[in-house]
């Protein structure tokens, strides 16, 4: 009743939906990412968001939970209009993100983490009790299994990820957001979360999912939203959900055979690298492949597929468990100064992280690799390290034409052009390169692809990990699609088209789904 | 539980680990620890065991203890207080100075010295929290400042600075004991218990903890993580102003170099008491047992006449070794879960003890 004497434009016939997004729009230097983007969620469903990378997913739960502004457009919540400016304003709405990585203290209990910042006290002193109460209260409604009284960090990733959505629960949160959430979780601790899941629509609760993971969303989701490249490219009930019809919609019909790959063959050259039964448990198996002289192999899959923790295991950076890695015909064991001195060389994923030392100058970045050269008694000879640091600049072109300059100054791809030169100079047997143009504008990009068949063409064999589709079909000779930390399919001879590639890299047979019908 | 999938409860390694949680188990280790050194001087040395050299062990163990029950505060916020050594001297100095040209009565003494000590404290948390100087360089810096005090304050005749003896009884009996407990000891205990309360059942404790784990996550829950920090910092310097009370009263004058170095052995005291220098992990009473630990191993290693050199080869090796235990323990505790993650038969893990509920 209150609602209704209420005049003027807050009164809306009440809503069949709990989140409208209407006509978001946004633009990152004038570059459009959401273009007019229609986004809802019903009560107590599970409605999955899916598109490829840079489709505008992640843009748009920023904008919904306030991260960032959006430019226009319409956001009703419970039938309201509302502004979400911050975070505190989507917690206050009810709206939670479980984050990828985790915000618990890890010293504090499951109760007090909770309770972080509203606890109960009688006089000075905390009312124990009674937290723990409203907990275990919190814990049985939503059947959740979790000691109320364990540490957080005696809690598996899987349990973590309870108490965060416990959290979110106790702050009266109506809408939950997880991105990615079974992305660091074992089968059954996924298992788990699904019933979490389950138990939350049944309280009443939506939830928002993103995932890459097409079986998941076909076993959870109530509904199916589909953006690509800034739009709203469909919205599915439950019973239309068909894997294979989501990846369509993900790449766009219009595209099926209009992008095509190199033509892939297998090298004639000898085989360089050799891998047999690579296992690390819990993060990959049973890969087994040969690399040859002269040859871009592509490793294509999803992000977290296990592409970046098979080639660091590869190059000495992380430790395997079982299986074998072969180099010019001889059973190496991996460390990483026994493979430099071999001739392998790594261009990380985290470029700002591991690729560089960002207050040193591009001259002394690129030296760093090459003291084995250039300071051969343990006394640098600066003159020869200024005369590569100098080649190197003018060689990959990396502006300003200044070796001087620290390389954390420089932009993305001229970072990037100087993490390659600290290889270039040497007689590199294996380069192993992950996601090289990530952020990286189209200029870049197209010289860092040529620095790449340069170091093919010199009988350099060449990994290279990508997840744009485009730019792995474009480079590589062949390609690997990882999925799930195993090979899942080698493409290796004749043509392919953009959706082969992507429905491989969502484990999706398409010659078996043909006999199937 | 309805559907709980094995009637026959397993404990495994982990669950025991998990049940007595993990902060138990290290306080567990450390007291096990300590009995160990004790036993072993005991065994060799007639003169340890005795309720007097006890009593002695634990006077020693008293003054750093009272710090070390702040500076516990300071590091579980993963901070660091460097100059709690020259601020027992600046308290010292100043109260050594009032008797002496003002002859103040004691009440006025204990208050000025506490006085003197709180306000360092809250300088330090201002450099700290409002001009953002991390705690290592801040406490670095206010040590020099401090340390500078109690030259301002030294009591000179002829311009050359002389100790003079401190004449007022009050603060004599502080060196004192009751039929051989020292008052020292119970104000040690006394501060310890009200610290471990504050730490663990008020929510000032749990924001404590928060702050040092997860600075961000902190943030986010709505705590005024500056505000705690600064906090920490009075608390340590309020504590100073008392320990500078009793070890006037044990010395009977001020020297200018008083408490110098003190901030080590405070520090040493917490570090070996489990406190993590990376902040969130430890208690007040793990300090406490830290304290009484160098203080047993000093008096022990005392009683052979061992060269100095020796002695403090010693100590440093003790809390190197300390230090390394912890690390490998928690690596191993955490090596542990995973390992149960992967065979992902803990069932027990996964259901995390829901037999409480």
């Amino acid at each position: 009743m209150k609602m209704l004497c209420r005049s003027g434009r807050g009164v809306r016939k009440l809503s069949e939906y709990l989140l409208e997004m209407k006509g978001i729009m946004k633009s990152f230097n004038d570059n459009p990412v959401l273009k007019n983007v229609d986004f809802d969620v019903k009560p107590g469903e599970v409605h999955a968001l899916m598109g490829e990378n840079g489709a505008g997913k992640s843009t748009l739960i920023k904008i919904l939970t306030g991260i960032y502004p959006k430019d226009g457009g319409e956001i009703f919540f419970d039938g309201q209009s509302v502004e979400i400016n911050n975070k505190n304003d989507a917690s206050k709405l009810g709206i939670s993100c479980i984050y990828q990585e985790l915000s618990l203290i890890p010293t504090l209990t499951v109760t007090q983490n909770i309770m972080l910042g509203k606890e109960k006290r009688i006089g000075g002193f905390l009312n124990k009790g009674k937290m723990r109460k409203e907990v275990v209260e919190l814990i049985n409604r939503y059947g959740f299994h979790l000691n109320p009284d364990a540490n957080v960090e005696s809690l598996t990733i899987g349990q973590r990820q309870t108490v965060e959505i416990l959290k979110a629960l106790s702050e009266q949160s109506r809408l939950i957001i997880m991105d990615e959430p079974t992305a660091s979780l074992s089968s059954k601790e996924s298992d788990a979360l699904f019933e979490i899941i389950g138990n939350l629509r049944n309280n009443g609760v939506s939830v928002i999912y993103i995932s890459h993971r097409l079986e998941e969303v076909y076993r959870l989701a109530d509904r199916l939203t589909v953006l690509r490249d800034g739009v709203r490219e469909a919205v599915l009930e439950k019973d239309e959900i068909v894997p294979a019809e989501v990846v369509r919609l993900m790449i766009g019909k219009e595209l099926k055979h209009s992008s095509q790959s190199n033509e892939f063959r297998v090298s004639d050259q000898p085989v360089s690298l050799e891998v047999k039964n690579l296992t690390r448990k819990g993060v990959f198996h049973d890969i087994s492949f040969q690399a040859h002289r002269g040859e871009i192999l592509g490793f294509a899959g999803l992000v977290g597929a296990g592409r970046t923790e098979i080639v660091r295991c590869i190059y000495g950076a992380d430790p395997y468990d079982s299986g074998q890695i072969f180099f010019e015909g001889k059973e190496i064991k991996p460390s990483i100064p026994a493979n430099i001195e071999r001739g392998f060389g790594l261009v990380p994923e985290d470029r700002r992280g591991q690729g560089f030392t960002p207050l040193l100058s591009i001259e002394r970045n690129v030296a760093l690799t090459n003291y084995d050269t250039l300071a051969r008694n343990g006394v640098v000879n600066a003159g020869a390290e200024r005369r590569l640091g100098n080649e190197m600049v003018e060689k990959l072109s990396i502006r300003p034409f200044d070796s001087q300059i620290p390389v954390g100054n420089l932009s993305g791809g001229n970072q990037q052009k100087a993490v390659v030169a600290k290889w270039l100079s040497r007689d590199m047997k294996v380069m192993i390169i992950d996601e090289p143009t990530a952020g990286i504008d189209i200029g870049a990009k197209d010289e860092i692809y040529r620095i790449l068949e340069d170091f093919a063409s010199r009988g350099t064999t060449v990994l290279l990990v990508s997840s744009d589709i485009q730019e792995i079909m474009k480079v590589s000779h062949r390609i690997l699609v990882v999925t799930k930390g195993a090979i899942f399919k080698e493409f290796s001879n004749g043509r392919i088209t953009e959706e082969d590639l992507m429905m491989a890299e969502f484990g999706i047979d398409e010659e078996e789904a043909e006999k199937n019908g | 539980m309805d559907e709980s999938p094995s009637p026959v409860p397993v404990i495994t390694e982990v669950a025991l680990i998990m049940k007595l949680r993990q902060e138990s188990m290290r306080r567990l280790i450390s007291i096990i620890l300590l009995a160990v050194m004790m036993l072993i001087f005991s065994l060799t040395n007639s003169a340890f065991f005795t309720v007097s050299n006890l009593l002695k062990v634990l006077r020693e163990a008293s003054l750093s203890g009272i710090i070390a029950v702040g500076v516990t505060f300071v590091i579980i916020t993963a901070g660091i207080d460097l100059s709690t050594g020259a601020i027992v001297g600046f308290c010292g100095m100043v109260c050594a100075n009032l008797l002496y040209y003002y002859n103040l009565p004691w009440q006025e003494i204990f208050l000025i010295s506490i006085a003197v000590g709180t306000a360092c404290g809250i300088l330090n948390g201002f450099i700290v929290t409002k001009l953002r100087v991390p705690e290592f360089i801040a406490t670095l810096s206010t040590q020099y400042l401090y340390r500078s005090m109690v030259f301002v304050f030294a009591i000179r005749e002829n311009n050359v600075i002389t100790n003079k003896k401190i004449e007022s009884y009050p603060v004599l009996i502080l060196g004192g004991s009751i039929n051989g407990f020292y008052l020292v000891s119970m104000a040690f205990i006394l501060f310890a218990v009200i610290g471990q309360i504050l730490l663990k059942s008020t929510r000032f404790g749990t924001y404590v903890y928060a702050t040092g784990a997860n600075r961000k996550s902190a943030e986010l829950s709505g705590i005024n993580v500056d505000w705690v920090r600064w906090r920490v910092f009075i608390i340590t310097g309020f504590l100073c102003g008392i320990a500078a009370l009793f070890q006037m009263g044990r010395i009977g004058s001020v020297t200018t170099d008083m408490g110098t170095g003190l901030e080590f052995d405070v520090i040493a005291a917490v570090v070996v008491g489990g406190c993590a220098f990376s902040g969130g992990r430890g208690d007040v009473f793990g300090s406490v047992i830290g304290a009484i630990f160098m203080a047993v191993l000093q008096n022990g290693i005392l009683k052979y006449n061992f060269p100095t050199a020796v002695q403090l080869i010693m100590k440093g090796v003790v809390i190197v070794i300390m230090v390394i235990f912890d690390s490998i323990y928690n690596q191993y505790v955490q090596k542990k879960i995973q390992q149960a993650v992967q065979n992902e038969d803990a069932v027990q893990i996964r259901k995390g003890g829901a037999e409480v509920v």
